[in-house]
């Protein structure tokens, strides 16, 4: 078995696993548009004319191509911070509360009238959403690291009640509240503290280039900086981390604040640069919609990129299509869902197999058991 | 705090801890095989559609019921296909399948009718009329649907079901240890299907309490709000134990009760806080709870039958 | 219609993973009341030969026998139903329930509840009968690793096994224990039943077995009768090669410095049970100190402690004067070689270039500035290869891709060449082949001659014996006795590594 294990060392080039990889995830969000076909024929529309009507709505003009990158704008800042989450190995799943904290947090800012230029407005504004939402994220990263309390259950439950706070927040007789209005929102942001529009008759805000840029970055840091690396070890193996002298649980407290601070900043773009005031359930779906993201990006932050554009694009089309064909707008989270199981549904069993693969081949040597601290 | 106000909320604790109940029960099966199936939100979810939809066209409570098992058992088998079968991240697979479900159950429910507020028969006492006017009792237990009943017996089965028949013990022995269940000549596959399958029945079951025992109305975008997520955290809680996890149910229940109540009433407290109460002690009482909890060894691992 | 002699026949076993063979061509039979002994290396593919045998992988090819009949073993119930039993070496029990629900866990039974007390009156029976005794209402993870066997064993036999698989059966025992297996294994055949024996021990093989099949990188050797064989022959074809671990000469160095000092150290294990107690050790610059013991004595713990991944309750370790903390990465000071490569010595998705520096990935030259420096992280994983012969087409290669003798020289290379004061190496042979453990031992020993303090642990006496200046015997987390690596003889460390008190200390 050795002499054939020596003679076999490289299975499989890196090119070729890439690839493989990529053909994959096209394979699975084939199937899922296929899947989510089905569903719109069953529901009585000619899928063919659905999904025409959803490509004009997205790519069909100039304001509509906008829109997506409206709408991908909380997906790239979402996205990338959940995918940071995997690369360390926690799944990060409170972006919407983040949203709702740096919304929060961006509102106390832009309601007043201060007498400084519009750039530092916006600006001062995102700081601050973002360190509400920094502060938010330690709860759920501290009880992770310190605790282990399993973050998926405490970042959902802490959404809920980002979600109340924000409700009670917006409510009269808070400051924050619009006096008066026919739904709790807060008061009309100033207008220095808007983002600006990029283009006359649409509602083109900069947040999704931020959004890109963001995504550029931390490709950088993974991938050339001593934090990026900490944070791959921990995400790839855990013991090796510690044993090579990583704090894990500082270095997951961090990378929970870091998917807490980039959803900060998202909610506090959206509030800035599209609804101009925070109300209750301005979010709804981004959470779910920021962990497809980085799943179908598989982490990478190039890929967080083009998955959000796709996702974005979806959102786009899919409210078009709803107008058009009657189709419900709902049906885009499912077409979303369905796409990500179909990929993990295809994806997984492979990248197992060629572990096992290895495994089998080296040595006798098991490596029984998970790793030792269980997160519960 | 007035009497009346006491029992009403004892009563509710009740009512609003069988759903939880019920989808514990599942879950801690199919945990304790190995498999967390974080699901159960969705599956719940699609139940409550399923329960008020099939009593609205029907109108027939039992056949409700009967459909939203089958519906859990086929949810139940797609989660167990991915998990299981595909090995797919049980995560991940969880949220997802959530997605899908809040999804789809707008989609359905837009489609259902025309009226968004579909009103439809709750399920009926299980006590004659004649007893529902006795003081306090008669309020607290002799009101309550057959759900109540039925979701507060049925964990004690569970607990004997796990420690003292046989396939309790298969389970228990495939998640500590599949490759020595397999050994031992088990299908762990099997078994794992079977406590998935067990976790969407229950899971769905618990949705339909919530809407055709508690409310009797359907509400789009995801009127479970979290209640997948806090039985889970009640599973840990509970330590894996059909019991003590049915005690953690009923603590959350009791907060949920706790805040309609007291928004109904009004109080000093801004129902907002209220609201975040059930949210807020699932997470206390997770961070007091975990480390005392024995962990399934291979508590959301991926079993590979090759892996010898 | 003739008794048939043979009890199981296996013909022509292949059986093929991805990429690898681990079985071409191999027979095995064994008749009624025999000892078979099964020899090769770790890897060989004796492992998978019996899980083979045992439903747990199909073969693809060749045919099974049990009394003569062909029979498909399509799972692990199928082959219990024909009669065959295993014991893994690594149990196949789960820990958190107890041994007589171990024992019925998996039995057919029309019952829906649980009834164990017929089972209980059949254990103790077992028990008695072989002399095999377990408490049956302790949970597993109480049990001494030796009486965890015996339930392996009484697992089967409960089954009524014709053949008993024992898979490395002595590895985790000590000597004493392994007379009481042997023992066992006599009834078992006088009854009539057969047993296989898979060891890579030559001497307890001689001892034990009537017949020796012995295979060697997946392939059929020959089967020869044990009377007619010698431990030389049965070495000579199990490696292919004339081998021996011999006890190299080495200079004597005068001069003791201690490097390492451990005084009343006390730690726990992972589930909170005292693993050292009391535990005071000194080692010296340019001295090898072996640890030897049954495994799951204390060595994982011992090796965490001085590396800082694991807290004392109690007691000081100083390396070189330095108070041990917390963990200590810098391959400069200590060098650990982890006991479990791919679970903690390498990160298996990195590449081999960035395994090499996971513990100095933020000093200089590898990082300047916060940025990492690329070139130089190639640079130097270029140099490291050449100089430890790292089997790899380049640095930029998963470690996952590597052997299992390739990712270890990867840890080693990583570990030693900042010439540390104080090298730890835990197990850093096991799993490794012949020519694979010479060079482990070839580059410890010019450790040592360079001046660094070692400590060597293996379970793998011979190899302790071969290396060590000093031995020291651990058993239950205690120094059992001290002895002289020149003179130390493996009957006396034997006795010490069943927890009896030494009679040469020094």
């Amino acid at each position: 078995m050795k002499s054939v294990t020596k003679s076999k060392m490289i299975r499989m080039p890196l090119i070729g696993d890439v690839m493989m990889s990529g053909a994959r995830t096209v394979i699975g969000i084939v199937m899922g548009l296929v899947a989510g076909g089905i569903l719109i024929a069953l529901s009585g529309v000619n899928p063919f004319a659905a999904y025409a009507s959803m490509l004009r709505g997205a790519f069909g003009s100039l304001p509509a191509f906008s829109n997506v990158l409206v709408r991908a704008s909380p997906l790239l800042l979402g996205g990338i911070g959940v995918a940071m989450g995997i690369k360390a190995g926690v799944w990060n799943t409170g972006i919407e509360g983040y949203m709702y904290l740096g919304a929060i947090g961006a509102a106390v800012v832009a309601i007043q009238p201060l007498s400084i230029p519009p750039i530092l407005h916006v600006l001062l504004s995102f700081v601050v959403g973002m360190l509400f939402a920094a502060v938010w994220g330690l709860i759920p990263g501290y009880l992770r690291a310190y605790k282990g309390v399993n973050e998926v259950t405490s970042t959902i439950m802490l959404n809920y009640v980002a979600i109340y706070l924000t409700s009670w927040l917006v409510s009269s007789p808070q400051p924050l509240a619009e006096e008066g209005a026919f739904y709790p929102m807060s008061k009309l942001f100033q207008e220095s503290a808007q983002l600006p529009i990029l283009m006359r008759g649409t509602s083109l805000h900069p947040g999704a280039f931020i959004g890109i840029a963001i995504c550029l970055l931390f490709y950088f840091i993974l991938n050339y900086t001593p934090f990026g690396f900490r944070t791959r070890m921990l995400g790839s193996n855990i013991n090796a981390a510690r044993y090579s002298g990583v704090d894990t649980k500082k270095q997951v407290v961090f990378i929970m604040v870091i998917g807490a601070i980039l959803g900060g900043l998202s909610g506090a773009i959206e509030v800035t640069g599209l609804k101009h005031r925070v109300y209750m359930e301005f979010v709804t779906g981004t959470g779910y919609q920021s962990v497809a993201v980085a799943l179908l990006a598989g982490g990478n932050p190039l890929g967080v990129i083009l998955t959000a554009l796709f996702f974005a694009a979806l959102k786009a089309g899919g409210a078009t299509m709803s107008i058009e064909t009657g189709v419900g707008a709902s049906m885009t989270d499912v077409i979303i869902a369905l796409c990500v199981i179909f990929v993990i549904a295809v994806g997984v069993d492979g990248r197992r197999r060629m572990k096992k693969k290895t495994a089998k081949a080296e040595t006798a040597v098991t490596t029984e058991g998970k790793e030792d601290e269980h997160v519960v | 705090m007035s009497f009346d106000l006491i029992i009403d909320w004892l009563q509710a604790t009740l009512r609003w801890s069988a759903p939880l109940l019920l989808v514990s029960i599942g879950e801690v099966f199919a945990e304790r095989s190995g498999i967390i199936n974080m699901g159960i939100e969705g599956i719940m979810l699609s139940g409550a559609l399923c329960g008020i939809a099939i009593c609205y066209l029907t109108k027939s409570v039992t056949l409700a019921v009967l459909v939203t098992l089958l519906l859990g058992a086929v949810l139940g088998m797609g989660v167990a296909y991915l998990t299981v079968s595909r090995r797919t991240n049980q995560v991940v697979t969880g949220l997802m399948i959530n997605m899908l479900a809040l999804g789809a159950t707008d989609l359905l429910f837009g489609l259902l009718s025309g009226s968004r507020h579909v009103r439809v028969a709750t399920f009926p006492t299980l006590f004659p009329k004649s007893f529902h006017s006795i003081p306090v009792v008669g309020k607290i237990l002799f009101q309550q649907p057959v759900s109540t009943w039925v979701a507060f017996i049925l964990p004690f089965l569970a607990a004997l079901v796990l420690y003292r028949t046989t396939w309790g013990l298969n389970v228990r022995s495939v998640g500590d240890n599949p490759q020595a269940a397999a050994t031992a000549g088990l299908s762990v596959i099997k078994i794992k299907y079977q406590t998935v399958i067990l976790s969407g029945i229950f899971a769905a079951l618990g949705g339909c309490v919530l809407t055709l025992g508690e409310v009797g109305y359907f509400a789009s975008g995801g009127m479970t709000g979290g209640r997948g997520f806090i039985v889970m955290a009640a599973v840990v809680v509970g330590g894996w134990d059909p019991l003590r996890t049915a005690a953690a149910c009923i603590i959350f229940g009791a907060a949920d009760a706790a805040q309609l109540r007291f928004q109904a009433v009004g109080s000093v407290i801004p129902y907002q806080f209220l609201q975040m109460l059930p949210y807020v002690i699932t997470v206390i009482s997770l961070t007091i709870m975990v480390k005392r909890s024995r962990v399934p060894k291979t508590w959301g691992a991926a079993y590979d039958p090759e892996d010898v | 219609m003739v008794e048939n002699e043979f009890a199981l026949q296996m013909q022509d076993i292949t059986k093929r993973f991805p990429g690898v063979l681990a079985n071409d061509r191999i027979s095995l039979d064994c008749k009624k009341g025999e000892v078979m002994g099964l020899l090769g290396e770790n890897g060989a593919g004796k492992t998978t030969l019996m899980n083979v045998l045992y439903g747990l992988h199909q073969p693809d090819g060749g045919k099974i026998l049990i009394d003569g009949k062909e029979v498909q073993i399509t799972s692990p119930s199928a082959a219990i139903h024909y009669g065959i039993g295993m014991v893994h070496q690594h149990f196949k029990l789960v820990d958190t329930l107890t041994a007589l629900e171990n024992i019925v866990l998996g039995m057919p039974t029309k019952k829906a509840f649980l009834d164990l007390a017929p089972a209980r009156e059949r254990l103790m029976q077992l028990s008695d009968e072989y002399g095999l005794h377990v408490d049956p209402d302790t949970e597993i993870w109480r049990l001494p690793v030796g009486q965890q066997q015996w339930v392996e064993i009484l697992k089967s036999l409960y089954r009524d096994a014709k053949i008993l698989v024992l898979d490395e059966p002595t590895a985790v025992l000590a000597p004493a224990e392994s007379d009481q297996l042997c023992q066992a294994i006599h009834r078992l055949t006088e009854e009539g039943r057969s047993i296989i024996f898979i060891s890579h021990k030559l001497r307890e093989v001689m001892e034990i077995t009537d017949r020796v099949t012995i295979i060697r990188d997946g392939k059929y050797i020959g089967t020869i009768q044990t009377k007619e064989a010698t431990q030389l022959k049965l070495a000579q074809m199990m490696v292919g090669r004339p081998v021996s671990i011999v006890r190299q000469p080495r200079p004597v160095i005068e001069k003791k410095e201690p490097i390492l000092v451990m005084k009343d150290v006390n730690a726990n294990d992972d589930r909170g049970v005292q693993a050292l107690k009391n535990f005071n050790l000194t080692v010296n610059a340019g001295e090898i100190v072996g640890v030897a013991g049954v495994d799951g004595n204390g060595q994982r713990e011992l090796s965490e402690c001085i590396s800082g991944l694991r807290k004392l309750t109690s007691g000081s370790i100083t390396v070189k004067g330095k108070q041990v903390t917390d963990v200590v990465a810098d391959p400069s000071f200590i060098g650990f070689i982890p006991e479990d490569r791919q679970k903690t010595g390498l990160v298996m998705d990195f590449s081999v270039a960035e395994n090499l520096i996971i513990k100095d990935y933020y000093k200089e030259p590898y990082a300047k500035k916060n940025i990492l420096h690329h070139p130089v992280i190639k640079k130097h994983a270029k140099e490291l290869i050449e100089k430890y012969n790292i089997k790899t087409p380049s640095g930029d290669v998963k470690v996952r891709n590597l052997s299992g003798g390739n990712q270890q020289k990867v840890i080693i290379a990583r570990e030693l060449d900042a010439e540390p004061v104080l090298d730890v190496a835990s197990q850093p042979t096991r799993g490794l082949d012949m020519g694979a453990v010479a060079n482990v031992h070839d580059i410890l020993l010019k450790e040592r001659n360079r001046g660094a303090a070692i400590l060597f642990i293996s379970a793998e006496l011979q190899e302790v014996m071969a290396l060590s200046d000093r031995i020291i015997v651990l058993f239950r987390g205690e120094v059992m006795g001290v002895l002289d690596g020149d003179k130390a003889d493996a009957s006396t460390i034997g006795q010490m590594m069943l927890g009896q008190s030494p009679e040469v200390a020094i």
